[in-house]
C-alpha cells in the first residue's frame, strides 16, 4: 500500500500486526515439522499449538478443548452449521452464514428493524420443537450494529427448559460469529451465553484463512473435512502451524489493546461523522447508533452513486466500501440494508468506511476534507439506468 | 454556443477509454455509456461484466463525466446472438460483430442517445468518418472497418471515431500519458458473449447436434465421423479428427444429411470461386459504376483482394479459396469503403 493512501475499509481486510508475524517467521521456515510425528522437534511443535489453543481458551473463557482451529471463518460457519434439525438466523448476516444456513431446508431468517436489531421477541417466534441451531452474529459487518447477544442467549435458555418440560430431547444451541467483534466487544462466551462462537484471523491483523469455531464440549458435529482426525477430529489435514500461531498472537493482541482501542476508534468514528454531518443536511447515519462496534460507520447520501465516490475517493488514494458491488446491478445491493428496509437510492448512495489500528485522526481530518469535496463535486451525477 | 453533446459508448477498454478522453479534451461534452449486452450466466458468476462496467465507470468518473447504463440485454439476444445461431443451422458462417455494429451500436445506441439529447455518438473503433464517408484506419493493422460496413450514411454522420488517425501503440501510450485506468488493461479476444469456452462448445448448448459422416469428395468414401456439420466451415482444415496422412480440406456441406464433404486436393475446384453471389447488398453511399476497379475483403484484415460488382455479383480478379457463405464481402475504393454485403 503506497505510504499515503487513507485505508478506511479495516472491516474487510487488515495487514499483519507486526507481532503476529513475527510469531509466525520460525514456523515458516526453521520449525516446520508435523505436529503430529514422534520426534522431540515435532512435539515442540504440537506443544506451541497446545499452548496457543489454551491462550485462545482463556481470552473467550472457554476450555482449550473446546477451541477448533480452522481455515477461517466462512469454514467455522460451516462447520457449525452442519447440524440436523431446524435454524434460525437474521437476514443480515454475513453471506457464509446465510448461504449455510440455505443448505437447510426450511430454515428460518428472521428481519430486523430500521436500525438493523433484531427482536429476540421474533427468534422466539421462530423457534419450533425441532430447531436445533440459532445463530446471530455479534457485530454486522457492513453497519457496525451490535446485536443483543445475550437477550438471545436467555430465549435459547428458555426454550431449553421448556423442552425438558415437554420432554423433548432435541439439543438447541447458539452459534454467533464475532468475526468484526474482537478487539471491540466483549467475547466471553459464558457471558455472551452462546454455545457455538467464530472468530476470524484475517479481520484482527492476523492471517487470513484462519479462524477458531468455538464448540461447546457437550456438542456433538459431524466433521465437514475427513482425514487423519486432527483438531478432534472436526478439522482434518495436518495442522497450518504458522497461521494457528499467528491467529493466536492475534487475539492475544487484540484483546490486550481493547480498552485503549475502543476509546481511539469512538473518537476517530465521531471525528468523521461529525464533519459529515456538518456539512450534509442530506446525510443518514445508518444502524443503531447506540449499539455499534466504532470501527465502522456508515452512512448515505440519498440519491448519490456512491460507486463514483469510491472511484473518484480510490483516485486520490482513499480507499473505503458502498453497499452496492456492482452498480446497476440489484441483485448485488447489499441484502442488510435491503433487510433493513432502506430504499434502493439510499443504499445505492450509501458508503461504509471502517477503521482500524493505524487510522489516526490527522488520516480522518485529511480524508474528511477530499471527502467533503469530491461528494459536492460528484452529487449530482447520478448513474442512470435505461432498460 | 454550448459544445456539442457526445454519448461514447464505454466497453471498459482502453480504446474507448481513451476516446472518451480525447473527446473531453476537444471540448465536447461528453457522457459514457456502458451497453449492457446479453451474456450468459455462467455458474458461480452472478455479474461477469461487472468487472468492465467497473472499469468503464472508473474512468467516467476520472474524466469527470457523466456515466449511463444502457441495457440492450433483450435487443442483443434477439439481434445478434439469435441471429448467430439461426446462421450456423443453417449451414452459414455468421459474423455476429458485424451484427452487432448495425443493429446495436449504431442503431439502438445511437437512437436512446439521441432522444436522451445527444447531438452524436462515438465509439473506439479504429476507422474514419467524413462527412458521412467511412474511411479504412491509419492503423493497418487494426481497421475495424469490416465490421462497421453495414452502418448506414444517417448513422456515419451522427458518429465520430477519434482513434481512427491512430496506431494502436499510439493509444496504449496516450491512455498511459493521461494515467486512465485502463491503459494496460489486455486485449479482450474472440466473441464477447461466447466468452472463453469458444464457439463449439456455446453452440453446443443451443444447437442439438448429431455425429455424421465426413465423406471425401473424389472417392465418395466415408473418411471419418464428424460431431455436427454445423461446426464446420468451408475451406476449414482442422479438427476434422481425420488421422494420417495428407491434409483434408472441407468444400462443402449437406445440412439435412449432416454430411460434410471434404478434400485433399487444395486444387478442387469446389473449394475456389472467381464469382461471388452477395446478398443483403449495403452500400454506404451510392453504388459503384458497373465495371468500377474496387477492392475487396472477405475476412477481418484478410489481405485485399482487386474486384468489381456486376449487380449483386462480386467478380474477383482471381480465384479465392474458402469462401464460406453467410460470411461478409467488404468493398473498399483505395481508403473509402463502399459497403459490402453476405456470401450467398
Amino acid at each position: 500500500m503506497p505510504n499515503k493512501t487513507i485505508y478506511l475499509d479495516y472491516a474487510a481486510a487488515t495487514p499483519l500486526d507486526s507481532n503476529v508475524l513475527a510469531a509466525m517467521q520460525p514456523y515458516l521456515t526453521d520449525i516446520f515439522y508435523n505436529p503430529s510425528a514422534p520426534y522431540q522437534p515435532a512435539r515442540e511443535v504440537r506443544v506451541d499449538i497446545e499452548n496457543t489453543r489454551a491462550s485462545v481458551a482463556r481470552t473467550i473463557g472457554a476450555k482449550p478443548t473446546e477451541i477448533i482451529f480452522t481455515a477461517g471463518a466462512t469454514e467455522s460457519i460451516n462447520l457449525a452449521f452442519n447440524i440436523d434439525g431446524h435454524v434460525i438466523t437474521t437476514q443480515t448476516e454475513h453471506a457464509a452464514v446465510l448461504q449455510a444456513a440455505k443448505l437447510h431446508s426450511g430454515s428460518t431468517f428472521v428481519g430486523v428493524n430500521e436500525k438493523g436489531r433484531v427482536d429476540p421477541r421474533d427468534i422466539k417466534k421462530s423457534i419450533t420443537p425441532q430447531t436445533t441451531l440459532v445463530s446471530v452474529g455479534l457485530v454486522n459487518n457492513e453497519t457496525g450494529t451490535a446485536q443483543d447477544i445475550k437477550a438471545v442467549a436467555k430465549v435459547i435458555s428458555d426454550e431449553r427448559q421448556n423442552r425438558v418440560k415437554n420432554d423433548n430431547p432435541t439439543p438447541i444451541y447458539l452459534h454467533t460469529d464475532v468475526s468484526q467483534a474482537v478487539g471491540i466487544l466483549d467475547i466471553n462466551v459464558a457471558r455472551l451465553g452462546v454455545d457455538m462462537m467464530t472468530l476470524n484471523g484475517a479481520k484482527i491483523y492476523g492471517p487470513k484463512q484462519t479462524g477458531v469455531l468455538y464448540l461447546n464440549s457437550s456438542i456433538d458435529l459431524q466433521p465437514i473435512i475427513a482425514g487423519g482426525g486432527q483438531e478432534r477430529g472436526l478439522r482434518s489435514g495436518t495442522e497450518n502451524v504458522a497461521n494457528i500461531i499467528g491467529l493466536g498472537m492475534a487475539i492475544e493482541v487484540a484483546e490486550r489493546k481493547r480498552k485503549t482501542e475502543v476509546e481511539r476508534l469512538q473518537k476517530i468514528r465521531l471525528q468523521l461523522l461529525g464533519i459529515l454531518q456538518e456539512s450534509f443536511d442530506e446525510l443518514i447515519v445508518i444502524g443503531d447508533q447506540k449499539h455499534n462496534s466504532p470501527h465502522i460507520l456508515t452512512v448515505a447520501w440519498p440519491g448519490l452513486d456512491a460507486e463514483r465516490i469510491l472511484f473518484a475517493l480510490e483516485s486520490q488514494d482513499i480507499l473505503v466500501a458502498t453497499g452496492s458491488a456492482c452498480a446497476a446491478n440489484k441483485d448485488t445491493r447489499s441484502h442488510v440494508l435491503t433487510a433493513m428496509g432502506l430504499e434502493p437510492d439510499i443504499i445505492d448512495g450509501s458508503l461504509r468506511f471502517s477503521f482500524g489500528r493505524p487510522t489516526t485522526t490527522q488520516d480522518i481530518g485529511t480524508a474528511a476534507k477530499i471527502i467533503v469535496e469530491t461528494i459536492k463535486q460528484e452529487r449530482d451525477r447520478g448513474t442512470r439506468i435505461r432498460q | 454556443m454550448s459544445a456539442a453533446k457526445v454519448y461514447v459508448g464505454m466497453s471498459g477498454g482502453v480504446d474507448s477509454s481513451l476516446t472518451a478522453a480525447l473527446l473531453v479534451e476537444q471540448g465536447y461534452d461528453v457522457t459514457g455509456v456502458y451497453m449492457k449486452n446479453w451474456t450468459r450466466d455462467l455458474p458461480g458468476m452472478k455479474c461477469p461484466w461487472a468487472d468492465d462496467l467497473a472499469d468503464a465507470k472508473r474512468v467516467a468518473v476520472q474524466l469527470g463525466i457523466d456515466f449511463k447504463v444502457f441495457d440492450f440485454q433483450n435487443e442483443y439476444k434477439q439481434k445478434v446472438v439469435d441471429y448467430m445461431i439461426d446462421e450456423y443451422k443453417t449451414g452459414r458462417t455468421p459474423n455476429p460483430d458485424i451484427m452487432c455494429n448495425q443493429e446495436v451500436k449504431f442503431k439502438l445506441f445511437l437512437d436512446a442517445a439521441i432522444e436522451d439529447g445527444a447531438d452524436m455518438i462515438a465509439t473506439g473503433h479504429y476507422a474514419q468518418v467524413e462527412n458521412g464517408v467511412l474511411k479504412r484506419a491509419v492503423d493497418d493493422n487494426k481497421d475495424q472497418t469490416y465490421f462497421l460496413y453495414r452502418v448506414t450514411h444517417m448513422a456515419l454522420e451522427k458518429t465520430l471515431f477519434p482513434l481512427g488517425g491512430m496506431t494502436k501503440p499510439q493509444v496504449r501510450t496516450e491512455a498511459e500519458k493521461r494515467n486512465l485506468f485502463t491503459a494496460t488493461k489486455k486485449e479482450s479476444m474472440g466473441i464477447c458473449f461466447v466468452g472463453s469456452v469458444g464457439i463449439r462448445e456455446f453452440l453446443s448448448q443451443y444447437v442439438t447436434t448429431k455425429p455424421g459422416a465426413i465423406i471425401d469428395i473424389q472417392t465418395k468414401q466415408q473418411v471419418g465421423q464428424h460431431d455436427g456439420a454445423i461446426f464446420f466451415t468451408l475451406g476449414q482444415r482442422h479438427g476434422l479428427n481425420i488421422g494420417g496422412g495428407l491434409p483434408y480440406y472441407v468444400v462443402g456441406k449437406d445440412m439435412d444429411k449432416n454430411e460434410v464433404y471434404v478434400t485433399r486436393d487444395l486444387n478442387n475446384e469446389q473449394l475456389w470461386r472467381r464469382e461471388v453471389e452477395l446478398s443483403d447488398l449495403h452500400l454506404i453511399n451510392q453504388k459503384p459504376d458497373e465495371g468500377k476497379k474496387l477492392q475487396v475483403r472477405m475476412r477481418h484484415r484478410a489481405p485485399l483482394i482487386d474486384a468489381e460488382l456486376s449487380g449483386n455479383k462480386l467478380i474477383l480478379n482471381e480465384p479465392q479459396r474458402a469462401i464460406a457463405s453467410g460470411q461478409s464481402a467488404v468493398l473498399y475504393d483505395g481508403q473509402v469503403v463502399l459497403g459490402g454485403g453476405i456470401i450467398f
